[in-house]
């Protein structure tokens, strides 16, 4: 992906992040729901279950991105704020994405 | 054919380059389309956000007449390097900054972006609402003719398409003006809280005389747990923008959730007093492209030009970003109008808008600053080093210890040996250099 090493995190730093409930963030965000079509999805299952470190459970902003217990990534679509960091970053761009249809998605308030 | 609806122009997206380009050819006389896919204009909008005023004279000389919805001027604005338990602060505050109207506004995009696009309406554009472009319509010769969207029987038709589509430019590269995707280490995920608090305490607490003064305030190193990045902090009319960013890459290599890093800059001992007793209204997460002036799309093709976000307009270094897509997508504007004026659509015409912008600031500072993402990238602990650096020599130095002066000079330069070795300084100093001077 990238040239250039990544060094580890000083563990002291990483020891310091707080675990934060992002529900606790996007219950005040104004959503409308599109409950017809889900506008990203994940083109093959088989890929996820192969990729070691699913980096998507950690970046996506609104942790749309979840591991159920087959294994599966689960897509919770509903709360996603259309960044496209998964578009981006997927190591497999293994995550199919579309914008939510006219008037769908999220709707700030403040922005 | 049937009637099938055709314009002079179609622009898609309604940020500040989409909203520019759609006022401009409007007041030139062309009948113009401009399609946003949120409920209204800016409502998939979010920035830091300062907004530099000079770019919306450029479009709008009376603006001022028109009541822009501005949270405060910034009249105090510079740098915090956070070292875990500490600050060092360059903060230029002047009276310069009090004239009406100021060079930089707080602005939340939810409310600007509305206002900007009831301008082009004002204008004489057409802005249709709910509606997602879903793809270029071609002609056989591969000239772009219009789009197609998600409306029933929604083709529309023009010999001129603006691409304003933002950091997702998935038009842009249908179009064929960008090869492939952005790859994440050029870039940067940004998330942002909006806290409400009332404008007499927020005052109080950032020393403001009043709601004609406002801070804005970029941070480093510990922010971004001294990685690549920048963290912000501005007060707006009644609340508090609080941001982090970094580039993707960080993320993604680290498994650094976004929130949680924010909630950590959040709770730093020098941050949290600010925020204290404020109310968490909104949330949001945005892209910005760093890829600068190396990585652009080609800016024109045939019957298409693209401005702003999508095709990577951002100085990040300067925090600039609405300021450049305004100026570009009046410089699409006036292009798209000369070649109505010649009937001539192909890219070499429009390539005229390239050319515009060369001689504009707008690709004279991403030229300037065109390694600078690279400069980050491969010097990635250079802002926690830094940062902390300062931070320690500033403690020993603003310390009484009982020890002479001259003692406590050369321990502050063994703290930075300890780090560097003067050699290793010396070429971060010539990197960043370099990446400051094009």
């Amino acid at each position: 992906m990238s040239e250039r090493q990544h060094q580890p995190l000083d563990p002291a730093i990483e020891a310091s992040l707080p675990h934060v409930n992002v529900d606790d963030l996007i219950v005040c965000l104004k959503y409308y729901v599109d409950e017809t079509q889900a506008h990203i999805g994940i083109k093959d299952q088989h890929i996820c279950a192969e990729c070691d470190p699913k980096p998507c459970l950690a970046f996506c902003p609104a942790h749309v991105f979840e591991v159920d217990r087959h294994g599966h990534i689960m897509v919770s679509y509903q709360a996603c704020i259309e960044c496209g960091s998964c578009r981006i970053a997927c190591p497999f761009h293994n995550v199919e994405w579309q914008l939510p249809r006219g008037g769908y998605g999220v709707a700030y308030k403040y922005g | 054919m049937p009637d099938r609806l055709s314009y002079d122009a179609i622009v898609v997206g309604g940020g500040p380059a989409g909203t520019a380009a759609a006022l401009v050819m409007a007041r030139g006389g062309l009948s113009v389309i401009q399609i946003e896919r949120g409920r209204f204009a800016g409502a998939k909008n979010i920035f830091g956000g300062v907004f530099y005023t000079h770019a919306l004279a450029d479009v709008l000389p009376d603006y001022w007449e028109r009541k822009p919805p501005f949270e405060r001027p910034v009249t105090e604005q510079g740098y915090w390097m956070l070292s875990p338990d500490s600050a060092l602060r360059i903060m230029h505050k002047s009276e310069q900054y009090r004239q009406e109207p100021a060079g930089a506004y707080t602005v939340l995009r939810a409310r600007f972006d509305p206002w900007f696009a009831a301008q082009a309406v004002e204008a004489g554009a057409l802005l249709i609402t709910r509606t997602t472009v879903t793809r270029l319509l071609k002609d056989a010769r591969g000239f772009v003719i219009g789009v197609d969207t998600d409306r029933p029987d929604g083709q529309v038709y023009a010999p001129i398409v603006i691409i304003a589509e933002g950091v997702n430019n998935l038009l842009t590269r249908q179009a064929g003006l960008i090869a492939s995707d952005l790859p994440p280490r050029y870039v940067a995920l940004s998330v942002k809280e909006y806290l409400s608090m009332p404008p007499k305490e927020l005052q109080a607490r950032f020393g403001l005389a009043g709601p004609r003064e406002g801070v804005a305030i970029d941070i480093f190193g510990d922010a971004t747990l001294g990685l690549p990045g920048t963290a912000f902090l501005y007060t707006d009319q009644a609340g508090i923008s609080i941001g982090v960013g970094m580039l993707l890459e960080e993320f993604v290599c680290h498994r650094l959730r976004p929130y949680d890093v924010l909630a950590r800059f959040k709770n730093h001992p020098v941050i949290r007093p600010y925020l204290e007793g404020s109310e968490s209204r909104e949330y949001g997460a945005h892209l910005i492209p760093e890829m600068g002036y190396d990585r652009m799309p080609r800016l024109a093709g045939n019957g298409v030009m693209v401005a702003g976000d999508a095709a990577g307009m951002v100085d990040a270094l300067h925090r600039e970003g609405t300021n450049l897509a305004i100026i570009a997508g009046k410089a699409a504007a006036e292009t798209a109008l000369a070649a109505h004026e010649q009937g001539d659509f192909s890219a070499a015409f429009l390539s005229r808008y390239r050319r515009d912008l060369e001689a504009s600031f707008v690709l004279k500072d991403m030229k300037q600053y065109r390694h600078m993402t690279d400069f980050l990238d491969s010097t990635p602990g250079f802002m926690g080093t830094y940062a902390n650096l300062l931070n320690d020599a500033a403690l020993r130095y603003f310390t009484a210890h009982g020890i002479p002066k001259r003692s406590m000079e050369r321990e502050i330069v063994s703290l930075l040996r300890e780090r560097r070795s003067f050699t290793g300084i010396a070429w971060d100093m010539l990197k960043l250099m370099r990446a400051m001077r094009g």
